[in-house]
């Protein structure tokens, strides 16, 4: 009892020393100046940074776009209300890290220099690595400026961790002394001192230093400005070309969403409104995932399933008919008729859909535009049982129903590829798939941390380390 | 009394339903009339560069009279067409005269190296491109109202109250879809 008591001392104090550092250590007050139509030179996403907290909104990567608009390396331009362009025009030049990484997306998705706005949802990369990225780099660059730095310093953080090993040790001789047949001092040690660094962790994140809050203030004066003088909320990305950057710092101070829901540069792709530049033109497709009662099913096993429906269809009306019968609502005569046509209609419509495709299938060309799969279930091992889906824009309609597809040729799909596939036309499930062209998407992502930017900076974890390139 | 209530509640449903239809089908029509003033926006800034352009190779090439006049005349034809169709199959001309005079301009490496040629070229290029999406993007809201007010029940709500077919951006032969024309 006596080392359990210890033990939880030993936590209490740990965590008494985590919670005064924590404080001693929380951002800095920003005041607000007072408005003024100044713009220091920071850019959009570190205004975006210190001004929430030092932590990086999604609106940071679309506010990066917009101020590459307003500086000329790409132009937006309106076709029509849910329609607008970005268009490369040139040589960016010298660019951030965190603004090539925006605009080499944008130059992957381009055809013919152009995507359009809502497509820039789409590609191949991962976003959540894309955007672990992107927030280094803005990072590393807020520190570079004396914005930002990370919460622990370098001595904190060794003696948060070298305070944790008592409570640790402390744990572990209680579990020894109060359970000395299985000797499970070590483990209860092990665990407990990583439950103390993750929640040390967990605290952990960007902290603004004194300049980052004046700066924060700075800016917050400029909000106070646009949000003034400017409808920027109602503003459409397409009127950069008149706001200029002020469009772009409107966006990064939350006051422009109209543009920056048109620019999703650093959200996921929805699963049912897709982008397609099949036919050499951006364009949107609908894609549809039926109900997968006559959808998206093998037509084999659909046979098996239509006979299983038709009998058990019709043995249950056969039993609801027999007791209908008995109490006299209705006829005897007409309880196995009955039960009997029951049956053919509810296995004829599966067995029929099943007999049509094996006997014959469509081939439908195009462009994946959306793979997906769904969990539909558990198998009996408690593993999920997931539906895949594929959806191929042939260029003939703009909505399109999604294919059924087996979980093998699904995972060697991706989308963008150009394919010829051929598909049960009744009961849309895709028999074989043949790729025809590669997507010009695969492979194209450019923002490998072991590259150009060695650093480290996880959203709660650890602190951001600049390699010195020179020296490797 | 009660067979009065239920006709009458049956009406009032009625009712809203056909003025809901009715206000989806103003909604399309408006999205068409807006993709038409977009494409009718692009059109006019194409048109209005070409004078410029004639003008410069003019300066450089103007013993290439057929060329320039070819240009100059399936201009005048595309500013004067009225309807979808006509205008379309007179910007196809018109397109199709802009691309003999760019190929012209291969042979005269002093027009080429200007800078205002090479200036007026990449806009037409650009505008060339923000036509092609325009005529998309209309042709896709023509798709779209078409199919609405000719599926039951709104072709009877579109029947009584005047909503009538659209024309697509097509040349009379030409299949709908995308048209991108590269100088």
């Amino acid at each position: 009892m006596l080392a359990w008591t210890a033990a939880a001392a030993a936590l209490v104090l740990w965590l008494l020393l985590l919670a005064a550092l924590a404080v001693a250590t929380r951002n800095p007050e920003v005041a607000a100046a007072p408005p003024t139509g100044e713009l220091a030179p920071h850019s959009p996403a570190i205004v975006d940074l210190i001004t929430g907290g030092w932590r990086l909104c999604d609106e940071a990567a679309s506010a990066t776009l917009l101020d590459l608009a307003a500086r000329g390396a790409v132009r937006i331009e309106e076709i029509g209300p849910e329609l607008s362009l970005v268009r490369l025009r040139r040589d960016p030049g010298d660019l951030k890290p965190y603004e090539k990484l925006v605009y080499d997306h944008v130059r992957s998705l381009a055809v013919d220099g152009v995507v359009a706005t809502g497509a820039l949802a789409e590609g191949s990369r991962n976003l959540g690595r894309w955007w672990k990225s992107f927030r280094r780099k803005v990072i590393v660059e807020a520190r570079a400026l004396g914005l930002s730095r990370p919460r622990w310093s370098r001595a904190q953080a060794a003696v948060l961790t070298a305070a944790a090993a008592v409570p640790s040790l402390a744990v572990a001789v209680a579990v020894t002394v109060s359970d000395d047949e299985h000797e499970g001092g070590l483990g209860g040690a092990v665990v407990t001192f990583a439950l103390l660094m993750a929640l040390m962790g967990r605290l952990n994140g960007e902290r603004g230093t004194a300049s980052g809050a004046r700066a924060a203030g700075e800016w917050l004066g400029v909000r106070g400005h646009l949000a003034a003088t400017g409808r920027f909320a109602e503003q459409p990305a397409a009127s950069v070309t008149i706001w200029g950057r002020h469009l772009a710092y409107a966006a990064a101070l939350g006051l422009a969403p109209r543009a920056v829901i048109s620019l999703p540069v650093s959200v996921p792709a929805d699963d049912r409104r897709a982008w397609s530049d099949y036919g050499g033109m951006w364009h949107v497709v609908h894609v549809r995932y039926p109900r997968r009662l006559l959808w998206a099913r093998e037509p084999g096993p659909m046979l098996f399933r239509a006979l299983a429906a038709g009998f058990f269809a019709g043995f249950w009306t056969w039993i609801v008919l027999l007791v209908v019968s008995a109490v006299g609502l209705a006829p005897d005569a007409l309880v196995l008729p009955c039960a009997l046509a029951v049956a053919a209609v509810a296995a004829g419509v599966p067995l029929a859909y099943a007999i049509v495709d094996l006997m014959g299938k469509v081939v439908v060309e195009g462009q994946i535009v959306r793979l997906r799969r769904f969990r539909v279930g558990t198998k009996g091992n408690d593993d999920p049982k997931y539906a895949h889906w594929c959806a191929i824009d042939d260029g003939r309609a703009r909505e399109v129903k999604a294919y059924g597809i087996g979980a093998d040729l699904w995972g060697s799909l991706s989308e963008g590829e150009k394919v010829r596939a051929r598909v049960g036309r009744k009961l849309g499930w895709i028999h074989t798939i043949e790729v025809v062209e590669r997507s010009r998407l695969r492979g194209t992502a450019g923002y490998d941390d072991t590259g150009e930017h060695r650093v480290n900076a996880p959203e709660n974890l650890g602190e951001v380390r600049i390699f010195d390139t020179r020296q490797e | 009394m009660i067979t009065l209530v239920v006709v009458a509640v049956v009406a009032v449903l009625l009712l809203l339903a056909a003025v809901s239809l009715y206000n989806g089908l103003v909604r399309r029509r408006g999205a068409v009339d807006n993709a038409w003033a977009q494409i009718d926006v692009q059109l006019r800034r194409r048109h209005d560069l070409i004078p410029n352009l004639v003008e410069t190779v003019n300066g450089y090439a103007a013993h290439e009279r057929q060329a320039l006049e070819a240009v100059v005349a399936a201009r005048s034809r595309a500013v004067g067409a009225r309807t979808p169709q006509d205008q379309a199959a007179a910007e196809d001309a018109l397109s199709g005269a802009l691309k003999g005079l760019f190929a012209l301009a291969e042979a005269y490496p002093d027009l080429k190296a200007s800078r205002n040629f090479a200036e007026l070229q990449e806009e037409l290029s650009d505008t060339e491109n923000r036509i092609a999406y325009s005529r998309q993007y209309y042709n896709d809201a023509v798709l779209t109202y078409n199919n609405a007010i000719q599926t039951v029940p709104a072709n009877i709500v579109a029947g009584m109250t005047g909503f009538a077919a659209r024309e697509y951006f097509q040349a009379p032969g030409e299949e709908r879809g995308p048209v991108q024309v590269r100088f």
